[in-house]
């Protein structure tokens, strides 16, 4: 299990905060390698997602659920997935909340993401992954923070 | 004649003219006949590292390698180098010495026939003493059909008793037809049309290969369909000297250039090579790639879980004849990989650009194995270590030499140094450098002792970061206390001396120049202990424990 804690800072309205992170293809378009697929009747999405394990590149193919707390500002994003030669299997939860900065202007936003990485890929990444996984989320924000910002977003 | 003697001159006539073990009361008999015959008896000083020879005996001649030990905690010292010796398809044969049949509550009494099980070993047991030859020639035929070790176990008692049969004696080699599977012609068509629609093919070819001797047959495939060329760790830095596009090894221990061009490939043949979940991590480095495989077993399950989408039954070199010829006369040919720009990627691509702060008193590992790999001569062969520091060795050293022998096998450390001395002892005590941890050469440093005794030239250059190095790395990227990894070692240049070898220190590369010169110029059983700056992580742990590739 790898778990990663992020606290964000924005220099943006919670409003403006919440609108990105409320809509998948703007959040997909925050995630490297990411691209959003069909929306299901029951409200879950595909999404695809090319990850880099050192020189080895990855395809998932994931499915996933947003459910949104928009009063409270928090959500919930669910995903399974699995590559696409079907040996290794990844298994996300990710909570996040919007709220004030103590010191306004700006938002906060917390994450609290748990990662499980299971089949042929663990094997030869050992550490690896966690740190692949920390890497994505920090680059997550990165991206999120320039998009806020009106920021081009560089690689 | 007894029975030992008998069984003495049964193994010389499978050919036997060494061996490698411990004398005990199990087999004292049998080795003092075999010293009488004129077989080369080499004493050493751990049973273990005995059958490691052999197992080194038999990877430098693929002819069976003979290792001994007493009954009961003689072979139990066996364990490890039985099952590396196996993951290794090395054919061998242990002679073990057996509690007597007679006295079941023998204080090393002991059940080798589990053991060998547990082992993955064979076991064969001379059941009377009038089963002496067809004991021997059992375990012969199956060391040589099955290429593994097989533990021929014989009772004390029963090797004194009386031989009185005065037939000669009828070597296995009798009862084996040699033969190269020729491949289905159907097959090879199927595999011909799948090659006429590969824009970028990649040969990966194996020790299978080095074995059937299908080193030229390889090369001309490889012009003819443009393929990049790649080995598995096992053949490293096979055909490098004969290809351009030599792309070096398929896996972990591979550059990033050549793992990117590796990912773009629509097609893998592999060729005497098992194509292991390490070869193709996991099927990872060729994504999009169809497999083809030429092997001369019936059926390889590919990194355990899949098969190649053409299997090709065939011997090595004939399979990849065939296949060549049909493609000739289809007239095919194709550019692939061999353009300037992939030349131009693969043109030193071993380059680790990666800065790092050097410990005081240590060096940086890195220049000093490249500058080991341009100042000790190609005629000299090379024996890698297993353990964090292969992650340097097997990389960095890249010129090709007549044995390069590297692997993991088991995944333990401290068995390349038996593996070497037996290797050398099989190729007439040819000169050799040996790159390997500190942890792992210490493990059986006695057996340098063996190699002074018998005056093998081998050079060990000890990569010394005075640390388990591969937990060392683990324990650090999980903020845990590395210094429980770390052990001081002594100078074991000193240690060297003492034994009766030559011996240096060096804790810089102008000290290291020095001492392998001074080497090269008078090969004898040497020790350097480079001390290395553990702050060096190797590409493969940056990999595999930072998801890094620089």
């Amino acid at each position: 299990m790898i778990e990663v804690n992020q606290r964000i800072e924005v220099p943006a309205s919670t409003q403006a905060v919440w609108e990105v992170l409320s809509d998948p293809h703007a959040v997909v378009e925050c995630v490297k390698g990411a691209s959003l697929g069909e929306r299901h009747e029951d409200g879950s999405y595909d999404a695809g997602l090319l990850v880099s394990f050192g020189p080895a590149k990855v395809t998932f193919r994931a499915q996933f659920n947003l459910e949104l707390d928009p009063p409270a500002m928090t959500g919930k994003v669910s995903s399974r997935g699995k590559d696409k030669q079907g040996g290794t299997k990844i298994k996300a939860d990710m909570t996040f909340a919007v709220t004030e900065r103590p010191e306004p202007p700006g938002s906060v936003i917390i994450i609290d993401a748990k990662t499980e990485v299971s089949g042929r890929m663990a094997m030869i990444v050992e550490g690896g992954a966690k740190m692949v996984v920390e890497h994505m989320t920090k680059d997550f924000s990165k991206r999120l923070t320039a998009r806020l910002n009106g920021t081009p977003i560089t690689d | 004649m007894k029975v030992f003697q008998r069984l003495a001159h049964a193994f010389q006539a499978e050919g036997v003219t060494a061996t490698f073990g411990m004398m005990g009361d199990g087999n004292m008999f049998w080795l003092h006949e075999l010293h009488n015959l004129g077989v080369k008896v080499h004493e050493v000083r751990h049973e273990g590292a005995g059958l490691g020879m052999a197992d080194g005996w038999a990877r430098a001649t693929r002819q069976v390698g003979v290792a001994t030990a007493t009954c009961g905690p003689g072979t139990t010292q066996l364990a490890t180098a039985f099952v590396t010796a196996s993951r290794a398809e090395s054919p061998l044969v242990a002679f073990c010495g057996e509690h007597p049949v007679s006295d079941p509550e023998y204080s090393q009494r002991f059940n080798p026939a589990i053991f060998a099980e547990a082992c993955e070993s064979g076991f064969v047991r001379m059941h009377t003493a009038d089963q002496a030859d067809e004991a021997v020639r059992k375990a012969f035929f199956l060391a040589r059909t099955q290429n593994r070790p097989i533990l021929l176990s014989v009772p004390m008692d029963l090797q004194q008793e009386e031989w009185e049969d005065d037939e000669p004696y009828v070597p296995s080699t009798t009862m084996i037809t040699p033969t190269r599977p020729n491949p289905d012609p159907d097959v090879l068509k199927r595999v011909a049309d799948l090659i006429a629609k590969s824009k970028k093919p990649v040969i990966i070819v194996g020790r299978g290969a080095q074995w059937a001797d299908a080193g030229d047959a390889v090369v001309k495939l490889g012009d003819r369909i443009g393929a990049m060329l790649a080995t598995s760790l096992l053949a490293k830095t096979w055909l490098n000297d004969k290809c351009d596009y030599h792309a070096g090894i398929s896996g972990n221990y591979g550059s990033r250039a050549s793992m990117q061009l590796m990912h773009d490939a629509d097609l893998v043949i592999g060729i005497g090579a098992s194509l292991n979940r390490y070869t193709l991590e996991n099927g990872y480095l060729y994504p999009d790639a169809q497999i083809v495989q030429i092997d001369s077993k019936p059926q390889v399950l590919m990194h355990g879980v899949s098969a190649a989408n053409i299997y090709v039954h065939a011997d090595a070199k004939v399979g990849t004849e065939q296949l060549e010829k049909v493609l000739a006369e289809r007239k095919f040919t194709n550019t692939g990989y061999r353009t300037p720009d992939v030349k131009k990627k693969l043109a030193h691509h071993w380059d680790d650009p990666t800065q790092f702060e050097i410990d005081p008193g240590t060096m940086d590992p890195r220049p000093a194995i490249i500058m080991i790999d341009e100042i000790v001569p190609t005629h000299i062969s090379l024996f890698s270590g297993s353990g964090m520091s292969s992650g340097m060795s097997n990389m960095l050293m890249q010129r090709r030499r007549p044995m390069n022998q590297a692997g993991h096998f088991f995944g333990c450390i401290g068995q390349m140094l038996p593996a070497a001395i037996g290797a050398m002892a099989a190729t007439g005590k040819k000169p050799a450098i040996m790159l390997d941890g500190d942890a792992s050469f210490l493990m059986h440093l006695a057996e340098f002792e063996t190699a002074v005794r018998y005056e093998m030239p081998l050079l060990v250059v000890v990569m010394n970061n005075q640390a388990l190095g591969a937990e060392y790395y683990k324990l650090e990227v999980k903020k845990m206390n590395v210094e429980t990894s770390q052990i001081p070692t002594p100078d074991l240049g000193s240690v060297a001396v003492a034994l009766g070898g030559k011996g240096a220190l060096v804790r810089n590369i102008d000290q290291l120049r020095t001492a392998v010169l001074e080497w090269v110029a008078k090969p004898g059983p040497m020790v350097i202990d480079m001390r290395i700056s553990r702050t060096v992580m190797s590409i493969p742990y940056r990999r595999l424990h930072y998801g890094k590739d620089e």
